[in-house]
């Protein structure tokens, strides 16, 4: 049900607005420049249908890899799932692709029901819904496996005529993105030269390329990470590397000046990468003292509350040491002989990086407790108890008769692992959330799919149906927030940064459009904190650098922000 | 005419110095010994070279040359000084020995960057599992008769702390081994090895595998909970033969000095 018919917008207007000097330097740096003017509407979110004290597993009418007779390496990798409003009723849609059919929308009707349509684009791997052309429509775009590139679903909006809610719903077409035309396995979106418009970055997949044929992949003009300026529509094609393996691509500010890098996950020996421009253009700049080896995904946030960045990164590392586990993974482990040189800082487990003090970016995961969570694929980090900090989520397990054909239907069953921040940072396994799903899944979102506040979770999975865990922990409060930069052609703010100040402290969170292992984020940020907590303002830093500030927002809601 | 005659005497010195080196020296027995190592290393290196003997096969059968001659000089060890000395004889020998396999493991590591399971050593690829489990009991058998043999004090004392808690280690890796190749078997799997995998100490160990040390400053011990087993083992072993040299000084420097 479109939470519209749950709302009573209240227009508050304005906008308070005032530059503050003592920003935290780790989200951003550079002081804002200026203020923002911005309107307000407030909805309030449902109140949840049940309190189990845990998450609750329902089945979406989605499959990928129930096609194939078998499944080796690299269709194993699967696919992922975006999610955003997709026709404006308020509510998060999805977006599924699928590696071995059609892609699919499930229009999300309200109470976790859905309402299935196939969109004729195939064998795709990543996706994302994302607002391209700034027409107040979010589309959707896919990447794909093989010899193939991005494909662009542009929305054209509904046909405001019809009556049923079915005809009511927005048409994609295929269009193209101009300049766009290398082949693409990963992607992500953001404003990377600041000009108000959104850029976008691609990276392909050299070990699923070399079984098309395209060997070495680097010889092939196609191939590598690309990062496509927009301008006015129009993209041009910088390669800065001929060699990917890339299976996660990420825009933020690592170096904490204020301008974004680009941070590519590679798997296999090739090095995690990062390019940050400055006067002689796109440079690979080294930060990180540790990477991990097969990197899978890439996340990261504020875990803490206290202004300082920290990224996580997946691989494989079996969760437990029992004989049994270890006796499944060792076939394996014994083919997946890594590389060893000088210089590696590459390590076959999950990795979390925090800058010490010297500002170095040193690997924390073992001791937080989430260097080993099985084979790992999507990870997200999400307040999903409302706790006022992050917690984490692992998709696991494999499927590929190549390398687990001693195992039943060759595949790796692992639980997926949830983690909760224990407040500092640090992590305890959370099974009593009940999160622990077999499925194999490979794409992730976080999003609250039925308007009651808290984080829910949707899993691509493969050879299986893609699950959405509803939150029913019943913990907190939460604010919700959705950016609208009018007249911009970032017309979701993506790449802002918000701050929540609270008595509890502050809470920082940026709006992003794709992210993780081949996957879509919604661009609503999602705050949760204590039920007692106090709100004092909410602090939004465009992605201009410019600042709005709301006062005392009102928990439990939806706010709209508009500039 | 000062210099020459100090010489000589300086040279003999070393061996009054460091008592263990004048029980290693062969003695009577150097050019068997040499000879023994010559024949050894050829037959070897043609073995490996016309394929008709693994490096393991090659190193054992090294060995197998050479263990004549040895046991020709520890029969003098006996006559000479008694059984618990002769013990300390062969012990530190083959302790020096396995202390090359181990070097020659942390050489092929780190400083020719061959993987972890390339850098497996000389003996070791016979099995690594099987190899270690079996040297370490004996190691703390032989530790434990040459204290009822008479050689007893602190560093005989760490030696057999250290030497004891080598042979845990072991025998929980050599165990874990066998449930490991249990499992597999069950599975169908009897083409795959189980070996190198992580102990009690040491990174994905379970000290810092454990639930209950898992995420607190117990993973994060520097060597102890992160390095790799090979890192872990070589220490392990440096530190073993380091107390084996330190507790055969001082018992063969009194020995020696009763003797006298």
């Amino acid at each position: 049900m479109p939470l519209a018919r749950f709302v009573v917008p209240l227009l508050l207007a304005g906008c308070l607005c005032s530059a503050q000097g003592t920003h935290t330097p780790a989200v951003r740096h550079t002081p804002p420049t200026s203020t923002a003017s911005v309107t307000l509407a407030t909805a309030p979110l449902l109140a949840p249908d049940a309190c189990r004290g845990a998450f609750v597993t329902h089945r979406l009418d989605f499959t990928t890899g129930i096609r194939l007779r078998e499944i080796g390496t690299y269709i194993s990798n699967g696919s992922g799932v975006a999610a955003n409003d997709l026709d404006n009723d308020g509510d998060i849609d999805l977006a599924f692709a699928s590696v071995d059919g059609e892609g699919r929308i499930l229009w999300n009707e309200g109470n976790l029901r859905f309402t299935s349509a196939s969109l004729d684009d195939r064998f795709a791997r990543g996706v994302a819904i994302v607002d391209v052309d700034a027409d107040g429509w979010n589309d959707i775009v896919f990447t794909h496996r093989g010899l193939a590139g991005v494909s662009y679903w542009r929305n054209l909006g509904a046909d405001d005529s019809q009556a049923s809610s079915a005809d009511h719903r927005p048409i994609f077409e295929l269009s193209s993105l101009p300049g766009v035309d290398h082949y693409a396995y990963a992607m992500a979106w953001g404003d990377v030269d600041g000009d108000g418009d959104l850029d976008l970055v691609t990276g392909t997949y050299g070990a699923e390329l070399k079984q098309h044929g395209i060997d070495p992949p680097e010889e092939d003009p196609k191939v590598g990470i690309v990062l496509y300026l927009q301008d006015e529509g129009v993209w041009t094609a910088q390669v800065l590397d001929r060699h990917a393996e890339a299976l996660s691509v990420a825009i933020l500010d690592l170096t904490g000046d204020g301008q974004s890098e680009i941070w590519v996950g590679n798997d296999f020996a090739l090095d995690d990468k990062i390019w940050k421009y400055n006067a002689n253009g796109w440079q690979r700049i080294f930060l990180f003292t540790q990477t991990s080896y097969n990197t899978m995904t890439t996340d990261w946030g504020d875990l803490t509350n206290d202004g300082k960045l920290t990224l996580f990164t997946t691989d494989m590392n079996p969760y437990d040491i029992s004989p049994r586990t270890l006796a499944m993974w060792v076939p394996v482990i014994n083919q997946l002989v890594p590389h060893h040189r000088a210089d590696d800082v590459q390590i076959m487990a999950n990795v979390l990086l925090e800058r010490d003090s010297q500002g170095r970016w040193q690997n924390q995961a073992t001791a937080r407790g989430v260097d080993a969570s099985g084979w790992s694929w999507d990870a997200r980090f999400g307040d999903l108890d409302q706790d006022g900090y992050l917690d984490l989520y692992i998709v696991n397990g494999m499927i590929a008769t190549d390398l687990f054909g001693h195992l039943h239907n060759s595949e790796l069953v692992e639980e997926n692992q949830a983690y909760r921040n224990r407040g500092d940072g640090s992590f305890d396994s959370a099974p009593q959330w009940q999160l622990g799903s077999t499925a194999s899944g490979r794409g992730m979102i976080m999003a609250d799919m039925d308007n009651d506040g808290d984080l829910d979770i949707v899993v691509n999975n493969l050879r299986g149906f893609a699950h959405v865990h509803e939150n029913q922990l019943c913990s907190g409060a939460s604010l919700q927030v959705d950016l609208a930069w009018s007249g911009s052609q970032n017309i979701n703010a993506i790449g802002a940064q918000l701050a929540l100040h609270t008595d509890k402290g502050v809470l920082r969170r940026d709006v992003r459009a794709s992210g993780g292992y081949l996957s879509g984020d919604p661009v609503r940020v999602h705050f949760g904190f204590p039920a007692e907590a106090r709100l004092d303002r909410l602090e939004i830093e465009w992605p201009d650098g410019e600042v709005s500030l709301v006062d005392a927002p009102l928990r439990n809601s939806l706010l709209k922000v508009t500039r | 005419m000062t210099h020459q005659t100090l010489a000589t005497p300086q040279l003999l010195d070393i061996q009054t110095a460091f008592p263990l080196l004048r029980l290693l020296n062969p003695k009577q027995h150097t050019r068997f010994v040499l000879a023994s190592l010559a024949v050894g290393l050829i037959v070897s290196y043609l073995a490996v070279a016309m394929g008709w003997l693994p490096l393991w096969g090659a190193t054992a059968l090294t060995l197998i040359v050479l263990l004549p001659a040895g046991m020709l000089k520890w029969r003098d060890d006996h006559r000479r000084y008694g059984a618990t000395i002769m013990g300390l004889s062969i012990l530190v020998t083959a302790q020096g020995l396995h202390t090359v396999e181990h070097l020659v493991q942390w050489t092929q590591y780190h400083l020719f960057y061959l993987t972890m399971r390339q850098s497996n050593g000389l003996l070791s690829p016979a099995n690594a599992e099987w190899v270690h489990f079996v040297w370490n009991w004996l190691v703390l058998i032989a530790v434990v008769a040459l204290m009822f043999g008479g050689m007893r004090g602190v560093w005989m004392w760490l030696l057999f702390v250290v030497a004891l808690f080598h042979t845990v280690e072991h025998s929980y890796t050599f165990i874990r081994y066998q449930m490991i190749l249990r499992e597999l078997t069950a599975m169908d799997v009897l083409n795959v090895t189980a070996q190198g995998l992580p102990g009690i100490v040491g990174r994905d160990g379970w000290l810092a595998r454990s639930e209950w040390t898992r995420g607190t400053w117990i993973c994060t011990i520097p060597g102890l909970t992160t390095a790799v087993r090979l890192d872990v083992h070589f220490w392990w072993n440096a530190i073993e033969m380091a107390f084996l040299a330190v507790a055969g000084h001082f018992y063969l420097r009194k020995r020696f000095n009763d003797v006298a």
